[in-house]
This record gives structure tokens, C-alpha cells and sequence, in this order.
């Protein structure tokens, strides 16, 4: 199950949405993040087809979502407000949206009771939703979106008002739905949620895609920000040396000494470069190390770094 | 080729009808029923109704009567002094109150609310976006609310009539009461025929504007009162209502004439239309309401 985009654009009036959007989504789980206001939910939106694109084309398993209606029984979508019949039960909503899928009456209650205990509503089930708590309001969302066991599924901020135990079920949820060859599509401001389920991300802000793709790929792509590379070695004696020598070598920008935790921090443009050169010079300077390490293609950096405005190749 | 997607569409719609049709008009009936201006209205209806009871109570003892077939038939004074049955006067009561009050005005308020509950609260609470992305045709979001809409509108405005001529039949006995069922049928006639007009007319104004509530109350107003008495009025939907009222009440002999239901134009000449196209009309409408309507729906982006 495929999602295509391809130089997708959409304005609201003079203002811009998103601009010059192309990507393609393949199965498995696949991160948008971005400040607010950056355009993820109007992506998602699109994708959906509950918007049309401006400019550009959107495809869904090669149709197109805002015309083809057959086409909505794929989707399953958590949306970041609140959406509820607040006069109806957690169960008589869930129910109610897989009788909008041909569902008999019978057979809905059953599989929506099934899939609201399996996310913890055993006992809230069968009250009113507006009696629930936030955390419970966002599992009956994800229950209502997957409960018909949908291919593509679109969850904006699903971890929002979610308590650690929710969040631990929902993530616990998305990565058996994405073994299951699903196609997942989650956008957060919890930069540590996405990183522990996906590489697979693509970065948006105002309007922009930033970059889309794996995690790692994305940092190599951006040879000319400077990357620090952490040494520890085993007696801090060698700490001074190091520094001294690793100055000699073209790829060093920089090294910086913390003396309190034992490291070196050597800042270059050339990453791989070191990664190959470094063994070499520390066995000709005998010095022994404990740990190598950059936390430079974690999600927080490169998210700071793109957002924030820095240029790649 | 498309005439046979189009059927199989059609026929795909009425097997989906089972398990769409129950839960949508459930919880839209359920929501139009604890709607407080729904109360509110019905309270506003019912005032007519305590008005005939203190009348009856207050004029029970002074009425005189005459048996005929072992019947009482309660009779009154006409303007020449002779005594005429009183259910001839009280059925005409009837027929004028309802006309004025719930046929034109509380009927097209219950309108303009229920569409405006059934479709633009879904927009309002942001539920209409999750019905955009389950697999249900623009067309079934509407119709099924549309028939909710109708069902509540001619229910609650049936219930009303109903008992506002028995309270007004009252006075005439049982034999009035019996006697005039026919007119009760006329206005239920008349009230189906305006709901299934109006909900449509209103349920594309939700859709397509913003500010359904005065937008209905301007076409009321602009559309259906001052056009409706003009040479134009066989553009509004009261036009159509009246031929069917004019044509009843004279089959039932009345002495009524075309200038007293408005159906005259500026020459003096009846353009009253025939019951049957009125009826065929006030269908066309609305099946181009639900055409319109669906368009809308389908095309709103969020």
C-alpha cells in the first residue's frame, strides 16, 4: 500500500499550507515532525482526502483520496482534536463508525468491544464519553481508527494527553500493526517516541519538506554542518595528547577537552573520514579507548538543525 | 457502461441501507430530541393548544345542540342569526391557525434548526471529517440525515396538530371531531410535504454557508413570505403548499376562493397549480436539494 505525493501544494487564501511537497510512503512507520504550524496536519490532511491539493498530485494505492470514497475503507485516522458524539459510549462510538462500514449491528459490538479492552477500556467502555479522561478519549481515537483493521493508518499526535502507560499500549499496538505490513504515518512533538519506533522520518517546517528518509542518511547528507565525534579514552592522561594529534589531521575543525567526564570532542565535516583514520592513530599513539561516539544523527539534532534554518548539500 | 455503474451503485447504496440507516437516524433523532430549542418550539406550539382548552372550559355550558342520527351536533349563531353546526366554524379555526402558525412559521424554525443540528454541528464538532474518511458516499451522509430531519420535523409538528384539533374540535363534540378527520389529514398532508421540502432547501444552506441560521431566516422572510404573494410565486415552495390547501378545502366544499390562499397574481388571475404537480414539484425539490447538497458535501474541503 502505497502513498505518493508529488510536488503537492496547498493555500488557504494568500496563506501557504505546504509548498512543492514530493514523497512517497511505503509500508511500515514513518515519522512527520515539525514545529507547529509547519504543515504536517494539512500533509495528512491531503493524504486523507479531506483537502485538495492546490497544486501537484496525491495518490493512494494509485487513486485519488479526495474523489475515490471506496478509497476511505483503507484508511484509519486518529486526528489531534477531540471528534467525539459525546452523548454516545465509548462502545456505541466505536460501533457506530464500523456500522458506517457495513458492518452488521451484532457483529460491531463485538469486535468494538474487543478492540477497546484490548487498549485498556474494559470498564470505561459503556460510559459516556464525556465522562473520560484525556488519556481515555485518546485510546477510544485509536480504537475507532484500527478497529476495522485498517491498510494505511494516520494518527496526528497520538501520544497527546496519553499517560506513560497509553503511550507504552499504543506504541506496543503500532509495531505489531507495522509488522503486520501496514503503512503508518504518525507526527509528534515527542521527538524520543518517534525515534524508538521509526528511522523513517521526514522533517517539515513552514510548508517545506526539510528532509524525508532515513534518520542516519539524512545526517550524512549534511557533510558541510560540522559533526562532533565523542572519544572516551581509558586514562585521562591521554586526553591532551589526543586533542594535540587529532589537531594535525585536515578533517578536524575542532577539539574541545571535558576534563569532569573523560572526553574528547572532535568537530569535523568529514565523519567518515575519521571513522576510518581514527583506529590507525590510536594504535600508533597507544592509547586505549573505551567508547566512540556521535549522538549527532540523533532525532533532537537533526531536528534542531533543520528547523532551526541550517543548510545542507 | 455508466448507466450500469450507476445501478450497481444504486443497488450497492440499498444493501448498505441496513446497517448506515438505523445508527444515523438513531443518534441524529436522539440529538434533535435533546436539542433544548427543539423543546423550546414545542412549547411555543402547545401555547395554542392551552388556549383552546381555556376557551372550551370557559364556553362548555353556553352551547346549544341537536341530536341527529343519535349524535349531538353542537351548533352556533352565523351572522344572519341562524344556527349553523358549531364544527364548521372550529374546523376552519383550525385550518387558518395552522396555516399561519405551525405551517409558516414554527415549521420553518424547526427547519433551520434541525439542518443546522444534523449537518453544521457535525462540522462544529469535527465529526463530519472522521465520516470523510470512512468509506460512505457524501450522499448517504445526507440523505440518512436528511430523512432524520424530515422524520423528527413532520413528527413532532403531526403530534402538534393533532392534538391542537382535538383541542380546538372540542367544543363541536365527538360527531365534530369525527366529522372533520379529513381536515386533520389535509395538514398533516400539507406538513409532510413542507418537511420534506424544507429540510432539503435548509440542509443546503448548512452545507453551503456559514451562517446557515440567518441565511434561513432571510430567505423565509425575503423568499417564501413576500414572493410567495407575488407574480413570482411559483418559485417558492408556499406556493405549492397553498394549491394543495386550495384544492382540498374546495373538493371539501368550502367556500373559499384562490385570492384567499394568496394563489392570485398582480392581474387578479387564479395561478393556482394542479394538487398532483404541486406534490411532483415539492419532490423535485427536494431530490435537487439532496443532488445539491451532496455536491456540497462532497467537494468541502477541511
Amino acid at each position: 500500500m502505497s502513498i505518493r505525493l508529488e510536488q503537492v501544494t496547498k493555500n488557504y487564501g494568500n496563506v501557504q499550507g505546504i509548498s512543492n511537497i514530493s514523497l512517497e510512503i511505503e509500508s511500515g512507520i514513518t515519522g512527520i515532525l515539525g514545529p507547529n504550524g509547519a504543515g504536517k496536519s494539512t500533509t495528512m490532511k491531503i493524504i486523507l482526502g479531506l483537502s485538495r491539493p492546490s497544486r501537484g498530485i496525491v495518490r493512494v494505492d494509485g487513486n485519488d483520496p479526495f474523489t475515490d470514497w471506496k478509497l476511505k475503507r483503507k484508511f484509519g485516522f486518529v486526528p489531534e482534536y477531540d471528534c467525539f458524539y459525546e452523548h454516545m459510549s465509548g462502545l456505541d462510538y466505536v460501533a457506530y463508525f464500523l456500522r458506517m462500514h457495513d458492518v452488521d449491528k451484532e457483529e460491531a459490538e463485538k469486535i468494538a468491544r474487543k478492540a477497546l479492552s484490548e487498549l485498556g477500556l474494559d470498564e470505561a467502555m459503556e460510559r459516556k464519553i464525556n465522562t473520560y479522561s484525556r488519556g481515555m478519549r485518546q485510546k477510544t481515537k485509536v480504537a475507532r481508527a484500527t478497529v476495522f483493521d485498517p491498510d494505511i493508518l494516520i494518527m496526528d499526535e497520538p501520544f497527546q494527553g496519553a499517560d506513560p502507560t497509553t503511550r507504552g499500549i499504543l506504541m506496543k499496538k503500532m509495531a505489531e500493526w507495522a509488522e503486520k505490513g501496514k503503512t503508518i504515518l504518525i507526527s509528534s512533538h515527542i521527538l524520543n517516541d518517534v525515534q524508538s519506533m521509526t528511522d523513517n522520518i521526514m522533517l517539515i517546517n513552514n510548508g517545506k519538506m526539510l528532509a524525508y528518509g532515513d534518520r542516519h542518511e539524512i545526517r550524512k547528507l549534511m557533510d558541510n554542518i560540522p559533526r562532533p565525534i565523542s572519544i572516551v579514552p581509558l586514562k585521562k592522561g591521554n586526553l591532551r595528547n589526543l586533542a594535540k594529534r587529532m589537531l594535525d589531521e585536515k578533517w578536524t575543525k575542532s577539539t574541545t577537552i571535558d576534563e569532569d567526564n573523560n572526553e574528547l570532542t572532535v568537530e569535523t565535516d568529514q565523519s567518515e573520514e575519521v571513522y576510518m583514520e581514527l583506529p590507525r592513530i590510536l594504535r600508533n599513539e597507544k592509547i586505549s579507548v573505551q567508547r566512540i561516539y556521535s549522538e549527532d544523527d540523533s532525532l533532537d539534532s537533526l531536528y534542531e538543525k533543520l528547523v532551526e534554518g541550517a543548510q545542507w548539500k | 457502461m455508466e448507466m450500469k455503474n450507476f445501478g450497481d451503485e444504486i443497488i450497492m447504496f440499498a444493501k448498505r441501507t441496513k446497517n448506515l440507516f438505523p445508527p444515523i437516524v438513531k443518534d441524529c433523532t436522539y440529538r434533535l430530541l435533546v436539542n433544548k430549542m427543539t423543546w423550546v418550539l414545542i412549547v411555543i406550539l402547545l401555547l395554542p393548544c392551552l388556549f383552546g382548552i381555556v376557551l372550551y372550559n370557559e364556553f362548555e355550558d353556553e352551547r346549544e345542540y341537536e341530536m341527529q342520527d343519535g349524535d349531538k351536533v353542537y351548533l352556533f349563531p352565523d351572522n344572519n342569526g341562524n344556527l349553523v353546526p358549531l364544527h364548521i366554524d372550529l374546523r376552519e379555526n383550525f385550518v387558518n391557525q395552522s396555516d399561519l402558525f405551525n405551517i409558516s412559521f414554527v415549521a420553518i424554525i424547526l427547519a433551520i434548526l434541525f439542518s443546522s443540528e444534523l449537518i453544521n454541528e457535525e462540522y462544529t464538532q469535527k465529526t463530519m471529517q472522521l465520516l470523510r474518511t470512512t468509506p460512505i458516499h457524501s450522499f448517504e451522509i445526507l440523505l440518512y440525515r436528511y430523512i432524520a430531519g424530515v422524520l423528527c420535523m413532520f413528527g413532532i409538528l403531526g403530534i402538534y396538530s393533532i392534538i391542537f384539533y382535538l383541542t380546538t374540535m372540542m367544543g363541536s363534540g365527538q360527531h365534530g371531531i369525527i366529522e372533520n378527520l379529513d381536515v386533520l389529514l389535509l395538514i398533516l398532508k400539507v406538513l409532510l410535504l413542507e418537511s420534506i421540502a424544507f429540510m432539503g432547501i435548509f440542509c443546503v444552506f448548512t452545507i453551503y454557508f456559514n451562517r446557515p441560521f440567518l441565511i434561513g431566516i432571510a430567505y423565509w422572510i425575503i423568499w417564501e413570505s413576500i414572493v410567495s404573494g407575488q407574480n413570482y410565486q411559483k418559485l417558492t415552495v408556499t406556493h405549492y403548499l397553498n394549491s394543495i390547501l386550495f384544492d382540498s378545502t374546495k373538493e371539501m366544499s368550502w367556500d373559499v376562493v384562490a385570492s384567499d390562499y394568496s394563489l392570485v397574481n398582480s392581474k387578479n388571475d387564479i395561478i393556482a397549480t394542479e394538487p398532483l404537480t404541486a406534490v411532483l414539484i415539492i419532490v423535485i425539490i427536494a431530490i435537487i436539494t439532496l443532488i445539491l447538497g451532496t455536491r456540497g458535501l462532497s467537494n468541502r474541503q477541511f
